[in-house]
């Protein structure tokens, strides 16, 4: 489908209002926090890609050449996680939500240039982004380190814009006839394909010829003075990025003809009444619990979030040792779906909520444990898929690492959710896949917070699980628990102050 | 001499700048009803909330069944059923479920179940009872909220907008739910814009106008066309 040439012009004029519209939810700290947010994401971006070139053993250790051989590997890994996590989020995020967005013209290229803006805010774009810099960066060194680093941000925008046109199609089927059966069943068909590639050591050989073979090379050519082959490589990924962009926006538009059945099925399904929860606290949770699984954005991002880490480290083979990096990244992702703006699970259910004769702190611990148990779930989910291939048992050293690190980063990741919970509500309804629990500004300052402390505790762990003795994990452990809990606490006696949860419920219920 | 089951004195809400509620003053007994009538942004809903212990008051004296609500608010919700004006339920719970929450919270005999079923079809929701409530019309969702405040038997019911959007047989039925509140003893505070139907199910009103109340009058002042010209002229 071709979109007309002064269509293209209105929607890229459409995206600067709407940003600005979304904006406008931030006012005073709020919308100074924001500019924080985007400040520090900038500055941990350029530190990815500029510090490791400048790290001992940069370029010439034989480290830094295993790093090389694994390099086409990564960059084919983020195409394929951008592309899952992208489909995860039925088409990525929206500008505007869609009940708010039917009083407005917003065309379908402007949705898709949004989608497309907003990308960077997931956890595992964030991370991956990262992560390819400060490899690249650490394989390149600091010998024209600027010309190989746009060389990488050209790749990065590119396999987005790939990912955001294949996402589109892949929403369009499953918004078709028999849609759900036929995208659970391509799943199927890959997962298992996976899995006979890996089974019959065959993977390595599929990843060796990736495409992504000439990408490195076109990046790392200026090492070498190669200047025609860095410019082929700009204008082969950055031609490659322009047609995904005009292909997605007609896909988009494809999409936009078929009706969204995130939760239309499970509205009007009706669910077996169960026996009076034995406490209070059983009704709580059963009530909060009810509010994450049967919602098709969180339990589709919960299932993700699980499944995808854990495949990419068995893809990997990973060994028990680097382990303790993941649950960290599977807990953050977890608290971006809904925990950042936990009190928003209640809607505009919060004011009768908050009506009801119930000890505030009591609310507080059931919201508590159905965040813990949320993440927990999945990052048990992650490890049970990723020790497939992680080399026999883990001994006492790895296992305590890998079991204090799901402790520590969880009950971190909880505790500073629920604080964010508290201090900066937001209103939002969460029933399409593609909303998110906080605006887009936020959530980039979230997923760099996230990203970051997440990953150093993973690192910091993985280095006790190298250790002979699993005393140090557990030594480490103990004050970064403490300071969680302190955190908690904390966040619970403001909840329980009636103008702070005054402030909350009334946020979250206006809709 | 007893106390009024609903006495605010001297309420005074604000948030920020805006002055949502100024020096109001009102009683409900048991038994009684009182609408509580205005313009949009007049204090309606912000005093429905304080009452019903959400929104803590700036200053003044609310208390409910003689229990201060700030300072005793679980007792206070003991005592009260509140339909809120906005939305008032979890999207992704069934109205069994909500019922169920509020009862074991109330700490209710099973006998409410049977109450519940009965008052869940007088609002003809008996069979969307396992629905999630996320699919339900706004009507739908109202007349679940006025179900959600009645079906315990308050000894104060907060009925904020309960008309909106409701069909004729919903109007039907929660103004059989005041009454038979009435009757029990509860004292029963309904905010609305809909002047007539207010004075159905009301035996007073309060006028709000930018927080202040400007006017109080039997029902039988307010009904029909030199009722309603009475009303305007305490809104202008």
């Amino acid at each position: 489908m071709t979109i007309r040439l002064s269509e293209w012009r209105r929607a890229v004029s459409d995206v600067a209002p709407l940003l600005q519209f979304r904006l406008a939810d931030l006012r005073g700290r709020r919308r100074r926090a924001a500019a924080s947010a985007i400040g520090f994401f900038v500055v941990l971006t350029v530190a990815a890609a500029a510090a490791p070139a400048f790290g001992p053993g940069a370029t010439t250790s034989s480290k830094a050449g295993d790093l090389l051989i694994l390099l086409p590997t990564a960059y084919l890994a983020f195409l394929l996680t951008t592309t899952l996590a992208i489909v995860g989020t039925g088409g990525g995020r929206e500008l505007m939500a869609a009940d708010q967005a039917v009083a407005f013209p917003v065309s379908p290229t402007t949705d898709h240039l949004g989608a497309l803006l907003l990308a960077p805010l997931n956890i595992a774009w964030v991370l991956q982004a990262w992560s390819l810099l400060a490899v690249t960066a650490y394989v390149a060194g600091t010998h024209h380190l600027l010309f190989v680093q746009l060389m990488t941000l050209s790749w990065l925008a590119a396999a987005t814009a790939v990912a955001q046109a294949l996402a589109w199609c892949v929403e369009w089927v499953r918004r078709g006839p028999h849609g759900i059966a036929v995208v659970r069943s391509t799943y199927a068909v890959l997962g298992l394909g996976g899995a006979a590639l890996v089974a019959t050591n065959r993977l390595g050989a599929v990843f060796d010829a990736s495409p992504t073979v000439w990408v490195v090379i076109a990046t790392l050519a200026p090492l070498d003075q190669h200047w025609l082959t860095w410019c082929l490589g700009i204008a082969a990924t950055l031609s490659a990025g322009a047609l995904a962009v005009a292909l997605g926006a007609g896909a988009a538009h494809a999409v936009s003809r078929r009706t969204s059945r995130d939760e239309a099925r499970a509205e009007a399904r009706a669910f077996a009444p169960r026996a009076m929860p034995r406490s209070e606290l059983a009704a709580l949770v059963r009530t909060d619990r009810a509010s994450v699984w049967r919602s098709v954005p969180l339990r589709r991002g919960l299932i993700f979030l699980a499944m995808l880490p854990g495949m990419v480290a068995a893809a990997g083979a990973l060994p028990w040792e680097m382990l303790p990096i993941l649950p960290g990244l599977v807990a953050a992702g977890g608290a971006l779906l809904f925990g950042i703006n936990a009190w928003c699970l209640d809607g505009v259910g919060a004011l009768w909520r908050d009506s009801e004769p119930v000890d505030p702190q009591l609310a507080f611990v059931a919201r508590v444990w159905v965040l813990l148990e949320v993440l927990l779930v999945a990052t048990l989910l992650m490890l049970l898929v990723a020790g497939v291939r992680a080399r026999g048992l883990p001994n006492s050293a790895e296992a305590t690492a890998l079991g204090v690190t799901v402790a520590v980063v969880s009950l971190q990741v909880v505790a500073r959710s629920m604080q964010w919970s508290v201090r900066h509500p937001y209103a939002v309804e969460l029933r399409s896949a593609r909303g998110t629990p906080a605006p887009p500004f936020v959530m980039l300052g979230y997923s760099a917070w996230l990203a970051l402390t997440s990953t150093l505790t993973g690192v910091m762990f993985g280095v006790t699980a190298q250790a002979s003795d699993p005393t140090w994990a557990l030594i480490l452990a103990l004050p970064l628990l403490l300071a969680a809990v302190r955190r908690l606490v904390i966040t619970a006696r403001d909840w329980a102050d009636p103008d702070i949860r005054a402030r909350v419920v009334s946020t979250v219920a206006a809709r | 001499m007893t106390h009024p089951s609903v006495d605010i004195r001297a309420l005074q809400v604000r948030f920020g700048a805006v002055e949502a509620v100024r020096h109001l003053d009102l009683a409900v007994r048991s038994g009684g009803s009182t609408a509580l009538l205005g313009r949009n942004g007049a204090g309606k809903s912000t005093t429905m909330r304080v009452v019903a212990g959400v929104t803590p008051a700036t200053a003044g004296d609310v208390r409910v069944c003689g229990i201060d609500v700030r300072r005793s608010a679980l007792a206070a919700k003991r005592a009260i059923g509140y339909c809120p004006d906005v939305g008032g339920l979890v999207p992704r719970a069934t109205p069994w479920e909500h019922l169920q929450l509020s009862a074991r919270l109330r700490r209710l005999d099973s006998r409410w179940e049977d109450d519940a079923r009965s008052l869940l079809d007088r609002f003809d929701l008996g069979g969307a009872a396992h629905r999630l409530t996320s699919g339900f019309s706004h009507g739908m969702g109202r007349r679940l909220s006025v179900v959600l405040a009645a079906f315990h038997l308050p000894d104060v019911l907060l009925l904020d907008e309960p008309f909106d959007g409701v069909d004729p047989l919903g109007v039907e039925a929660t103004l059989q739910v005041v009454a038979s509140a009435r009757a029990r003893g509860a004292a029963v505070l309904v905010s609305t814009h809909l002047l007539d139907l207010a004075m159905q199910a009301c035996d007073e009103a309060v006028i709000l106008r930018g927080g202040l109340v400007v006017g109080a009058r039997p029902a039988g002042q307010l009904r029909g066309d030199e009722g309603a010209q009475t009303y305007r002229a305490l809104l202008a």
